[in-house]
């Protein structure tokens, strides 16, 4: 059979009915034509000729039902019949169709933007080969998973350990250096790696060799690898570079070759850097530098090399009991690792998502049961006409699917919209890029997920109702039992719909009153009008200690003397904004004794404390007298003077400070200032510890500018005066300290904003829900109301009925809504700051909306009630 | 009009229909008459059923309609056999012998037990 030409007719009867209907008319007419030419001339009156005519041919319509069934066109008519009736009757209530579309469309949208972020992060697969046999270690401090482990631990196990085909290390952290190639200075985002990582992960470099082993040792000759990005960005995808030299912070480096696009290890960045496998940052066991990644031997399972793992762990605890005492390598795959850390918040997001469709489509399912009450009596009529029970299940159907398409077009509209905003919102960095696109999987997802929801919260509730309510039309009562079940349904709906949003805005509300406690933490420094900034002086340039010195010193003093400047501070690492280096301090007595305290080292010019607002407590500030041949002194913050020297006055006393090297520095202290956040709000104050610069100085330090206006208008006089100094040093990473702060919770801060707009359309759809319940009740009870008012019922009470049947299914809804969010919200119990997941203020809060809004949503049936005119309502039944 | 008329056997008229349009192209009216004239006004075909079948044949692919003159100048759909159409006929016709045979076999040694 020839399916096209099938398939073209088909088409054809469904598109092209009306020339085909012609041609059956013009057919037949001829045919009957013919009959009464045959008849006259066998002589018969023409008159009686066409009766006899008729007659023997029957009914015309009948012949030609009996063909366009013959055609199957049946089918196709009545659906395009169904739909007309449907487009009709939504036409007539446009307020019901834009409700279920618009409701619909945020809980789809929502939804597909959900499954198209988890489907472009959570579910695909690492980009790179073979990833499953990728493991990611990170280190374990008394079996708790920790994060950075110590590079002389790398080596070690990279030498002894026997599952691994190959075993890597990099550095996890974005650190920030200086290009120089030709006349052009640029800022490079770098991480350190070692040799074997790019064979590890099974990605070879696009041009150029991969690294070799012999590139970490001591003594070799540095060399780069370049993001292919930045190769194209800044080198115009030069293939000269390759195998060429370029300076790096100053010192020579040869370009090995340019990795693949897209290439990157949890991070963005331009260059990858070996390091050398001698350098005391890699070689001091207590130095904490690396993430690992290695790839499994053939044969060998993930638990088998943990095993292993844990032994060589012990045998270095034995060791090395100083720095390895209960010190571990967790061992985990990379994929589940890199995930994990967005599990919880796509969890939330998820369980948001989700709370809003059920409340869309609990709103649908009431609006259907309303509409399916309302035309009960076309329901009836038309199953009196001879419709049968099927042809109207149909009906329903066909008027759900085009509710489905309607709300699933919207909803995927909104789809991509949201998914990149999600994206751009959550960041979820070291997954890679993730795209903003939708995918075919996602796109498929929506269309099953419309049609779902519409036909199940849908049809399911119209159906109970137009067959109950048939019966009802039909007997011509009004109110049966029957009715009073489906209007019991509705209000479930509502009450479930209360309660869901109860859970969203408890989880919305503990999320804002976490992010409000958090910012009002105090960091310990004053944030304002402080401009913060990066500067690195090349190695070449400032080749000693002095030159470095003499750089600062002038830099200082010029920007103290620029307008509307009212302090200067230089800091190696700022508050907050970094968060690294963290060693071991103690007396002398202590140090070596097993735990000892840590502390945050910084070097320090002259002046930070008073430029950030950090309160000198006793002693003094360093100053430019302690210099490399004088007294080594040493500034330590409260938290650090008192955890190592406990009640006594640490001023005058002696710390030893580790510093890499085997023995540790002994410093005398000569001051002792207030305490600063280092790292996260969420974790407050830490022990600090403050070299003073001229004894420990550093060619890349941070700038913090304390000015008489707003911070941001100096960046351009900073950089000014660093242009008049060394034209050759950029001035990188310029923020305020506001900005650096509200950067560090913008992850909470989305959240926040996500799941609070996704609350704020909970409680519009349960305002509309609760609406149309009691909007429906009253329509439902106006006979009653009229007979009470008929019988002196004052106004008001009839209003009160109202308000306190919706206060009622509120309060239900509210208790059930309470009891789950109780349950919900103690899963994102990491999430909370400052307060439980009980927290009153949250709930009380929470109960306040919910009664508001159920206030509002009788406003309107309670005026409509107390207006019942007892006359016109006994007359409408 | 009082002459004896035998029924369609359900399934023959596609049969009439391809054997009558294997001689030349009809239009539908011309088809009914045709078959009525060669069964010797034996057989008449109800256009009730007539119209049904032609557009059945024309979806199975059987036989294609053009549009045609009649004899009275009018435009008139005219129908022909295809080449899927021939086969068709023959092997209907092979069944339709069959079926014939068998019954009047049935048939014949019905009458001789009755006798």
């Amino acid at each position: 059979m020839n399916r096209l030409r099938w398939l073209v007719r088909r088409l054809r009867v469904l598109f092209d009915k009306k020339s085909l209907e012609d041609e059956m008319d013009a057919e037949m007419r001829f045919h009957l034509e013919m009959e009464i030419r045959l008849h006259v001339r066998a002589g018969i009156d023409p008159k009686e000729a066409r009766r006899r005519a008729l007659v023997a041919f029957g009914g015309v319509e009948r012949h030609k039902e009996h063909a366009r069934d013959v055609r199957g066109a049946r089918v196709l008519d009545d659906l395009v019949q169904d739909a007309r009736i449907a487009l009709r009757s939504f036409a007539r209530q446009p307020a019901f169709v834009l409700t279920a579309v618009v409701t619909l469309g945020i809980g789809i949208g929502g939804s597909v933007a959900m499954f198209g972020v988890l489907d472009a992060s959570l579910f695909r697969a690492l980009p790179y080969p073979e990833s499953d046999g990728l493991l990611l270690g990170r280190v374990a401090r008394s079996g708790e998973v920790g994060w950075i482990v110590s590079g002389r631990d790398w080596i070690d196990y990279r030498a002894e350990a026997e599952s691994f085909a190959s075993l890597s290390a990099f550095t996890p952290f974005d650190l920030s250096r200086t290009v120089r190639r030709g006349g052009d200075a640029h800022r490079v985002r770098s991480m350190f790696v070692s040799p074997e990582i790019f064979s590890t992960l099974g990605v070879g470099p696009l041009l150029g060799r991969d690294f070799a082993p012999d590139d970490g040792r001591p003594g070799a000759e540095p060399v780069v690898m370049l993001a292919h990005e930045y190769w194209l960005r800044w080198h115009g995808a030069d293939p000269e570079l390759v195998g060429d030299a370029m300076s790096i912070n100053g010192l020579p480096v040869r370009v090995a070759g340019v990795m693949p696009p897209g290439f990157r290890i949890l991070q963005d960045v331009d260059v990858f850097l070996v390091f050398r496998e001698d350098e005391s940052w890699v070689t001091a066991r207590q130095y904490h530098n690396f993430l690992l990644v290695g790839r499994l031997a053939p044969g060998v399972t993930g638990t088998e090399a943990q095993a292993e793992i844990d032994v060589i762990s012990e045998r270095l605890a034995e060791a090395y009991p100083r720095t390895n005492e209960d010190k571990g390598l967790h061992l985990a795959p990379l994929r589940d690792a890199l995930v994990e850390e967005y599990r919880e918040v796509l969890g939330m997001l998820v369980a948001a998502v989700a709370l809003v469709l059920l409340i869309a489509c609990a709103n649908v399912a009431a609006l259907q049961m309303a509409r399916g009450h309302a035309r009960s009596g076309e329901m009836s009529i038309r199953s009196v006409m001879g419709a049968g029970r099927g042809r109207l299940g149909r009906q329903l159907l066909t008027e759900n699917a085009i509710l489905a398409l309607a709300a699933g077009a919207l909803g995927i509209a909104l789809a991509t919209w949201l998914q990149r905003g999600i994206v751009a919102f959550v960041s979820m960095d070291q997954l890679g890029p993730i795209g903003a696109d939708l995918s075919g999987s996602t796109m498929a997802f929506g269309c099953a997920l419309s049609l779902v929801t519409v036909l199940g919260f849908g049809a399911i509730p119209a159906w109970r109702v137009a067959r109950v309510g048939g019966s009802v039309a039909a007997r011509g009562g009004s109110r049966t039992t029957a009715d009073r079940s489906a209007t019991a349904f509705r209000r479930g709906l509502v009450v479930a719909q209360v309660a869901l949003t109860v859970v969203l805005l408890a989880g919305s509300g503990l999320l804002a009153r976490s992010f409000a406690a958090l910012r009002s933490v105090d960091p310990g420094f004053e944030t304002e009008r402080l401009l913060t900034a990066e500067i690195t002086i090349p190695d070449d340039a400032y080749p000693d200690d002095e030159a470095t010195i003499r750089f600062f010193s002038e830099l200082s003093d010029r920007v103290t003397d620029a307008p509307a400047v009212s302090a200067v501070g230089l800091v190696t690492l700022l508050p907050i904004r970094d968060p690294l280096n963290n060693v071991d301090v103690a007396t002398p007595e202590a140090y070596g004794s097993g735990a000892v305290p840590t502390a945050y080292q910084r070097s320090v010019w002259p002046g930070y404390f008073n430029a950030m607002g950090i309160r000198l407590v006793s002693g003094r500030d360093v100053a430019r007298t302690d210099v490399a041949g004088a007294t080594p002194v040493i500034v330590l913050s409260e938290q650090a003077a008192s955890s190592v020297f406990g009640e006594v006055d640490p001023i005058g006393r002696t710390v030893a400070v580790d510093v890499g090297r085997d023995e540790p520095e002994l410093r005398e202290v000569v001051g002792v200032v207030s305490d600063v956040v280092t790292s996260s709000l969420a974790w407050g104050v830490s022990g600090a510890m403050y070299f003073p610069f001229h004894q420990r100085p550093s060619r890349s330090m941070r700038l913090a500018v304390r000015t008489t206006d707003a911070a941001a208008g100096i960046a351009g006089i900073v950089r000014e005066e660093l242009r008049a100094l060394d034209p050759g040093v950029p001035l990188a990473a310029v923020a305020t300290m506001d900005e650096v702060i509200s950067a560090s919770v913008a992850d909470r801060r989305a959240v926040m904003t996500v799941i609070g707009l996704f609350s704020a359309v909970a409680v519009l759809l349960a305002l509309v829900g609760l609406y149309g319940v009691l909007a429906y009740q009253v329509s439902r009870q106006r006979r009653e109301i009229g007979v009470r008012i008929a019988l002196g019922a004052p106004l008001d009470r009839v209003a009160r009925g109202v308000l306190r049947s919706g206060l009622r299914l509120a309060s239900i809804g509210l208790a059930l809504g309470i009891v789950a969010a109780i349950g919900v919200t103690t899963l994102m119990r990491s999430w909370l700051f400052g307060v439980g997941s009980l927290d009153p203020v949250t709930y009380l809060g929470v109960a306040a909306i919910v009664f508001a809004v159920t206030g509002l949503a009788c406003y309107g049936p309670a005026r409509r009630a107390a207006r019942v005119d007892p006359v016109t309502a006994f007359r409408a039944e | 009009m009082t002459k004896s008329r035998a029924d369609l056997l359900q399934g023959t008229l596609d049969l009439l229909i391809l054997k009558t349009l294997a001689l030349e192209p009809l239009h539908g009216w011309a088809v009914s008459k045709r078959i009525q004239l060669l069964s010797r006004d034996t057989l008449e075909v109800n256009q009730g059923s007539l119209y049904p079948a032609l557009y059945r044949l024309r979806d199975r692919g059987l036989i294609e309609a053009e549009w045609g003159e009649a004899e009275n100048g009018r435009r008139v759909k005219v129908y022909g056999l295809t080449k899927k159409g021939r086969t068709a006929l023959r092997t209907e016709q092979e069944g339709w012998r069959r079926f014939r045979d068998a019954v009047e076999a049935i048939l014949t040694t019905a009458e001789e037990g009755a006798r």
